[in-house]
């Protein structure tokens, strides 16, 4: 009796099977097994053959996790090759995340939402790091050996530009920012003349940092980054040429334009020669050239202190020499 | 004098009322009831009950945890200062937990955890033992297939099943 209705069994499980169009041979093969042996999981028993429609294949159990059949000394990057959400059966620790219930403890790993929306670093352990640097070391090729100093490199190859590249997550590679070039180059890597130099820091203004004698061009006009590359080298070019140019309208340069202070003709050089020529004048009562007094040590040295007073601003020693100056030339 | 005039008014007003109240009686006045608005945040939370209902950590937890005791269903750079597509991210994360809610119906016991890497869509779900095995693989396969060619990237669905859910809380 029982070997006949299992015959049916398979005769309708197979006209089933083949009706939907799935894979025969492994369907068949499972379900047989499953009814010549009887149906080991006895609580399933045989389903009831009422008209019902298609028989189901009793449940299969869920597996053992695989934390239980790990070694201890088993290769951790075969675990997790690359970046992947945390998987509890995969990962032998009795982590637990979360707030925990009032008298309670902080819910454990299986089914917890939390350790699988963080990111986690189980990929990235130091054996798995080594065998990145084993596996990119063939591509890489040694840095050259005659350029072993920031001297050196800054000698051979004084233009520098810099740009940025981005990534973020989504569909587009695309990121605006990404056309902007920054070019930096030193102005003693240039041969220019003092006017040359002078006009070149007109032309650039803010971009000069004296400090450090950088010139930086930023170029973001263009919509892609190698025009501006282009035009940035195309700036550098042209400024060079203009500053070493002499203009007709240059001539025109009025007091107000110079870089530095010089005393010659200044309303201080005035004014000095003004109290020198009185003080003579009451003194001796005999007009005195004023190229002599510009000879006088003192006079020079008034004009040292001015100078350096104007072009370096106020500080100690510059009042201090300013005063000492001023002292010698009015003999107080 | 506009008190004496406007009570006079009222007045007339009134016994004209009363004499047309008779034809429509049963109606009466209509008046305007309010009541004190009650203020009260409804988004996300599970109302106290009986105490018989299973809750996950997800749903246990209101939504002004975020950040201190929950953490964030889907990370993406885009929500970071000067970046950009947020918008576009936010609605194909609306249409993908829309899409596996009705592609694994019944069987989601979670909330979808979506990643991305750059150019990969990485769904993560927790699903119950509800379904054969390989109609799971089934699924999974068809919505990773349709999802990418939907996408246009590379979408990948990282599935893990449990028995049942896994309760926090009755409330």
């Amino acid at each position: 009796m029982a070997s006949h209705t299992s015959k049916a069994f398979l005769s309708l499980g197979r006209l089933n099977i083949a009706g939907l169009g799935l894979n025969n041979s492994a369907s068949r093969v499972t379900y047989a097994a499953a009814l010549s042996t009887n149906s080991p999981k006895g609580d399933k028993g045989f389903p009831q053959r009422n008209g019902r429609g298609p028989v189901r294949k009793p449940r299969r159990e869920p597996g053992e996790p695989r934390t239980e059949k790990m070694p201890l000394d088993q290769d951790w990057t075969a675990v997790y090759p690359a970046a992947a959400p945390f998987r509890p059966s995969s990962v032998p620790l009795p982590v637990r995340m979360g707030y925990p219930v009032k008298g309670g403890v902080p819910p454990e790993k299986k089914g917890n939402l939390e350790l699988i929306k963080i990111p986690n670093f189980l990929h990235l352990t130091p054996a798995a790091i080594k065998k990145h640097c084993e596996a990119l070391k063939p591509f890489c090729t040694e840095w050259p050996s005659a350029l072993d100093s920031d001297a050196k490199c800054d000698e051979l190859f004084p233009i520098k530009v810099e740009s940025t590249d981005f990534v973020s997550a989504g569909q587009s590679v695309r990121n605006p920012s990404a056309r902007i070039v920054h070019l930096k180059v030193k102005l003693s890597s240039f041969n220019l003349d003092k006017h040359a130099q002078r006009k070149m820091l007109k032309l650039v203004g803010e971009r000069y940092n004296k400090d450090t004698d950088t010139l930086t061009i930023r170029a973001d006009s263009c919509p892609l980054r190698q025009q501006n590359q282009d035009y940035a080298m195309y700036l550098l070019t042209v400024l060079y040429h203009e500053s070493w140019k002499t203009e007709a309208w240059e001539d025109e340069k009025t007091v107000a334009d110079m870089e530095e202070y010089s005393w010659e003709d200044s309303p201080s050089q005035k004014n000095m020669l003004n109290v020198l020529v009185r003080m003579k004048v009451a003194g001796e009562g005999k007009g005195e050239v004023r190229e002599q007094l510009l000879g006088i040590k003192e006079v020079q040295e008034y004009k040292d202190s001015v100078t350096r007073l104007k072009n370096e601003g106020e500080s100690e020693s510059t009042m201090l020499q300013y005063k000492e100056a001023v002292k010698k030339v009015l003999d107080l | 004098m506009a008190a004496s005039l406007s009570s006079t008014g009222t007045v007339r007003l009134l016994s004209s009322l009363v004499r047309s109240g008779s034809l429509c009686s049963s109606s009466g006045s209509r008046a305007l009831h309010v009541t004190a608005a009650c203020c009260k945040n409804r988004a996300a939370r599970v109302r106290v009950g009986k105490g018989d209902k299973p809750l996950t950590y997800e749903q246990a937890l209101p939504p002004h945890h975020i950040g201190h005791r929950k953490g964030w269903l889907s990370q993406h750079t885009s929500n970071l200062k000067g970046e950009e597509g947020a918008a576009e991210r936010t609605i194909e994360d609306v249409f993908l937990r829309r899409f596996m809610f009705g592609t694994f119906h019944g069987c989601l016991a979670n909330e979808i955890v979506i990643k991305r890497r750059g150019n990969v869509l990485i769904v993560c779900a927790l699903m119950l033992q509800k379904l054969p095995p390989n109609k799971f693989y089934f699924l999974i396969g068809y919505s990773e297939s349709l999802l990418s060619h939907f996408y246009k990237c590379p979408v990948k669905l990282e599935i893990q099943t449990l028995q049942d859910k896994a309760v926090y809380k009755y409330r």
